[in-house]
């Protein structure tokens, strides 16, 4: 049994599975309360990405900081979070907003369109070649690049912070939908919106905040990206976001453990089927993952079937 | 005597941990008309929803003219013979009146996709053959929905006509068994008699053994030849309508304790 | 407000009949416009589609240029997609998005079947309806997992099945049998390049390298298929499809096999996207997977087309692939382009602009506004004016004067496109004079944008306006020019 090759994949599985999980998250939210499936929300990944490539060339560039590491770290999250965050917000308001009570078809359309703009818009402006974080040519003790744990397997500091800093986001996410009176409103709304609204929930306000926190999860989703795999361009949205989503509807979209089981899982598996049989036959295995999810549970793995009144 | 067109026996659903209907019996006649009354909740619905199979009972059987219903699909048990409307409707709304009849002929016609294309002569004649049937069961309903109004959209139709358009377009799948759900519900008085009077009428000249679920006990009474009622999916009294109504477990369950008490 | 019951003439408010016969009672346009809307609605549709037929079979005739032939072969071809498209989304309201990949899976498969790849060269004759037919199979299975699962996760599923399918055959110049297998070079896909399959052309009879031979070959195959839509609409399939769109549990309880019917519905599209696929490599005499990959936009692309002209409606196919393959064509030169956009920004103003003068206003407005301007810049920064409009002739010259034109625009370019962005978003935010205020500087940064950055780079900005017009149409105008608004049930 080789344990090198196995526990590294677990690791590239879980830290590369806690990416998708963030994202992941944002879709579940945003399906829980719109039944809508936001196809642009990879691309505000992608933003997010792009953000923190931006503050790293703001302060000097990946070779030439002007600031300790952890402080960069810190304010590529707070820029990539916010911007993302922002971002999505305005997609709603502009995008979707006047689509809520339209047929289903129209904001899925909508949402295409929106993704397709802003991955192209992105190639206008930002360019189409991959751009690189380079995060580890950072001049730091605090960085180093790995730690070698038993059997020689290397693991990078950054998915340690990728998993560290997701276990802390979720928890975060999970505390403010449980404790919070706006989390008890959003998951109120995610189940009657006419009932939410009668019972003097703002449903606008609701969902702005809805858009606005999965889309921050997406953008810090970007950075921790970022650190890990360096590149960037402006297609990741779209690659990311359909693993995400997949994630999502395997672990039951509109529940936010299903999203993050979800996430994990598909991670998993494409490190699995990358490192023992071949990165092509690991699309083969998470689509073979996701048919079965859909005819043994067709509601995902956590998800409550929705009971049709008829 | 006539033999039991219908016939559940010891019918159990449970939905998570609530148990909706519970070892139900209940019978329908050929040529019956059968009411089913019961407060809210008590399982009405879900009764059709389990003879029409959307979903399948946990327990207990259903069986039709001879048959079991369990284990086949919803088009299936249509096409051997039961049809419903729907206590919201269920209309296809952004279709002509016409179509919405001549739609659901679909399961006792024929022609595929190929000689639809090809037009042969059978296709055209079998057409030709939906379109008086939708035209005749429309012509059910007097002159409301004939003439013009065979072309226009089903949202444009008013709620009453709504009501009719889905009893015309369940008679078109030619069923022996016609399942109502709650045919007179949002009526005003003029309409809810003549509901009643078509359900008597459905019976007698389109030879139809009808099911209702009602509320309207002015309709109950006009129309039942039997009156079976429900409460928490347990069927607590059947029979003529006189001898339902005055039930003490019926009162009990519509009004309250008091109520029976000082019956 | 009582109203005579007996008087023929009051108006019926509230009484049935009126509400029935409001279809009768549609405004009716004054003048000539409105007689001719009143005759044109008289005309039956398959009168429409045979004059586009009629046409369409002109045009070849009409010019020789090459390129104009091939842009109809594309148009058509895209309207062969729409065609089937419109089955799946239109007819049977299910959500495809994976269904380029039937098209290019019959493109290879054609491709396979009828060059020196693997030395097979059978007769066309055979071969088209073969791929057909293994393309509507593949619908069929590609359906079949998914045919219990409401529209959302057949989206994400058929959008995966096509993403897989391109990135198999991109990478399909190794594929082994899950590593037992020696592996084999089956899609000649390349190593991130694009891969070049040479094909002999199709049959002896169509032996030619120009198009036009090919673009018969679609308009033929697409009148007949589309004869063929326009029966099946008005028949049991077709009221079936109808019914299951619009209420599929309704339907299923109506005795339509609402599971069979969809995997019909499916099958069908994905063989018409075959179809298309076996013209197109024949035409083409090349295939590669990164032509069917989500990024190269064909499938966003197709679906706008569906979606402008009307889901559901078959002359808003033929309508919508024109008007959205044309507009693409003419964005591809910057010249035409730049026409166009300046048209198409004065038509949209005349349309809104309601009461003339404000249309006149807005118009003087921005033109003093840029004038202005582009002095203020010119003396205050030459290098801001030395650059060179994309466009030549008069209109650059003109344009020369009056748009900024850095020496260098990349990076101001592209910040500019970012506040163009924001300041669109805004004007809707406001309203009355305000709102028209605000357009004078929204106006001039867009022909900045335009001439500075979008206008160089057409093959972005084509992708750009097609992102654009599917959220704008959805929002403005979801049922597209030619559908009919729709009701939905919830």
């Amino acid at each position: 049994m080789n344990w090198n090759l196995f526990l590294t994949e677990l690791v590239a599985g879980i830290s590369h599975g806690s990416v998708y999980a963030l994202i992941a998250l944002g879709y579940s939210m945003v399906y829980g309360i719109l039944k809508l499936l936001n196809f642009a929300h990879g691309d505000v990944y992608m933003v997010g990405s792009f953000i923190g490539f931006g503050i790293i060339g703001v302060f000097g560039g990946a070779t030439n900081l002007s600031i300790p590491v952890w402080v960069l770290l810190f304010l590529m999250l707070l820029g990539a979070m916010l911007g993302g965050g922002l971002l999505g917000v305005m997609i709603e308001r502009f995008a979707y907003r006047r689509l809520r009570n339209a047929p289903r078809i129209a904001p899925l359309i909508t949402a295409l369109g929106v993704s397709f703009f802003l991955e192209n818009a992105a190639q206008l402006v930002l360019g189409a070649q991959y751009q690189s974080y380079n995060s580890f040519s950072w001049k730091s003790p605090i960085a180093l690049d790995h730690f070698t744990l038993p059997a020689h397997t290397v693991i990078s500091y950054a998915e340690v912070i990728i998993i560290v800093g997701t276990i802390v986001l979720v928890v975060a996410l999970t505390l403010f939908v449980q404790r919070t009176q706006l989390g008890k409103a959003m998951r109120a709304t995610s189940f009657d919106r006419e009932a939410a609204a009668m019972m003097g929930i703002d449903v606008d306000n609701v969902i702005v905040a809805t858009f606005f926190i999965g889309s921050a999860l997406a953008g810090a989703a970007g950075i921790f990206n970022g650190i890990e795999y360096q590149q960037v361009w402006p297609y990741m949205g779209f690659t990311a976001g359909l693993y995400a989503f997949i994630a999502a509807v395997v672990g039951g979209i509109g529940n936010l453990p299903g999203a993050v089981l979800g996430g994990l899982t598909i991670g998993l598996a494409q490190a699995f089927s990358i490192g023992y049989i071949s990165s092509t036959f690991s699309d083969a295995v998470v689509f073979a993952i996701l048919i079965a999810v859909m005819i043994v549970r067709p509601s995902g793995l956590l998800g409550r079937a929705a009971v049709q009144k008829v | 005597m006539a033999e039991k067109l219908l016939d559940l026996r010891g019918v159990s659903k449970s939905f998570g941990g609530l148990r909706v209907i519970s070892e139900l019996d209940l019978h329908i006649d050929e040529g019956e008309i059968v009411s089913v009354i019961g407060p809210n909740g008590a399982g009405k619905t879900t009764l059709f929803n389990l003879v029409t199979g959307v979903y399948p009972p946990d327990a207990g059987d259903i069986v039709f003219e001879g048959g079991t219903l369990l284990g086949l699909d919803p088009h299936e048990i249509t096409t051997r013979g039961i049809a419903r409307t729907f206590q919201t409707l269920r209309l296809f709304l952004n279709m002509t009146v016409k179509e919405n009849v001549m739609a659901a002929a679909y399961g006792h016609t024929r022609a595929g996709i190929l000689r639809s294309v090809l037009r042969t002569p059978g296709m055209r004649r079998e057409e030709r053959a939906i379109a008086q049937l939708a035209e005749q069961r429309l012509s059910f309903f007097g002159q409301r929905l004939m003439g013009y109004r065979w072309d226009q959209p089903a949202f444009s139709l008013s709620y009453a006509n709504r009501r009719r358009l889905e009893i015309a377009r369940a008679t078109a799948t030619n069923p022996r068994l016609l399942l109502l759900d709650e045919p007179a519900a949002g009526m005003n008085p003029v309409e809810t008699h003549e509901i009643a009077e078509l359900i008597g009428r459905l019976r007698d000249e389109g030879g139809y053994t009808i099911l209702v679920i009602e509320h309207d006990m002015h309709v109950v009474e006009g129309i039942s030849d039997r009156v079976v009622a429900l409460d928490h999916g347990v069927k607590i009294a059947e029979g003529s309508f006189e001898q339902v109504a005055t039930d003490p477990r019926v009162v009990e369950a519509y009004l309250g304790t008091t109520a029976a008490t000082t019956k | 407000m009582a109203t005579d019951p007996t008087d023929p003439n009051a108006p019926r408010v509230g009484v049935d009949e009126w509400v029935a016969s409001h279809e009768q009672r549609r405004v009716r346009r004054a003048g000539l416009l409105g007689v001719v809307e009143r005759e044109l609605e008289r005309v039956p549709s398959p009168a429409f589609y045979l004059a586009f037929g009629v046409a369409a079979a002109v045009v070849p005739a009409l010019t020789s240029n090459g390129y104009v032939i091939k842009v109809g072969l594309d148009t058509l071809l895209y309207m062969l997609l729409a065609l089937g498209l419109n089955i799946t989304v239109g007819y049977a309201g299910l959500l495809d998005l994976g269904y380029v990949a039937f098209y290019g899976f019959a493109a290879y498969g054609y491709a396979m079947l009828a060059s020196p790849k693997f030395g097979l060269h059978w007769a066309t004759i055979g071969v088209i309806p073969l791929v057909v037919l293994a393309t509507a199979i593949l619908g069929f299975l590609v359906a079949l997992p998914s045919r219990r699962l409401v529209g959302d996760y057949l989206a994400i599923v058929t959008l995966f099945f096509g993403e897989l399918f391109a990135t198999v055959y991109q990478n399909g110049e190794h594929m082994s049998l899950l590593g037992l297998t020696k592996a084999k070079d089956v899609t000649g896909g390349p190593n991130g390049i694009p891969n070049i399959d040479q094909f002999h052309v199709l049959g002896a009879r169509i032996g030619t390298l120009n198009y036009t031979a090919y673009y018969y070959v679609a308009l033929i195959f697409f009148m007949v298929l589309l004869l063929a839509m326009y029966l099946v609409d008005r028949s049991r399939t077709g009221r079936a499809w109808k019914s299951l769109r619009e209420d599929p549990l309704a339907a299923e309880l109506m005795g339509m096999p609402v599971n069979r019917l969809k995997l019909v519905a499916f099958a069908c599209g994905a063989g018409i996207a075959g179809l298309a696929g076996t013209i197109f490599a024949a035409a083409n005499t090349a295939v590669f997977a990164s032509e069917f990959d989500f990024t190269s936009g064909l499938l966003i692309i197709v679906y706008a087309m569906l979606i402008l002209g009307g889901a559901g409606s078959l002359g808003g196919v033929i309508l919508g692939a024109l008007v959205v393959n044309v507009s693409l064509e003419v964005l591809r030169t910057p010249g035409h382009a730049t026409w166009v956009f300046y048209v198409l920004i004065a038509a949209t103003l005349i349309a809104r602009l309601r009461p003339w003068r404000w249309f006149a206003l807005v118009i003087a407005g921005t033109a003093g506004f840029g004038f202005a301007v582009h002095a203020i810049v010119s003396a205050a920064w030459p290098r801001g004016v030395h650059g060179q409009a994309p466009v030549g002739g008069i209109l650059g010259s003109g344009l020369g004067h009056w748009v900024i034109l850095p020496s260098n625009p990349m990076t101001i370019g592209n910040v500019a496109f970012v506040c163009l962005v924001l300041a669109v978003l805004a004007l809707t935010l406001l309203s009355g004079w305000i709102q028209r205020l605000a357009m004078i500087p929204t106006l001039y940064l867009a022909a900045f944008v335009w001439e500075n950055r979008l206008a160089v780079e057409p093959s972005i900005t084509r992708l750009i306006l097609v992102g654009v017009i599917l959220i704008v149409l959805m929002n403005a105008r979801p049922q597209g020019l030619l559908g009919t608004s729709r009701v939905e049930i919830v």
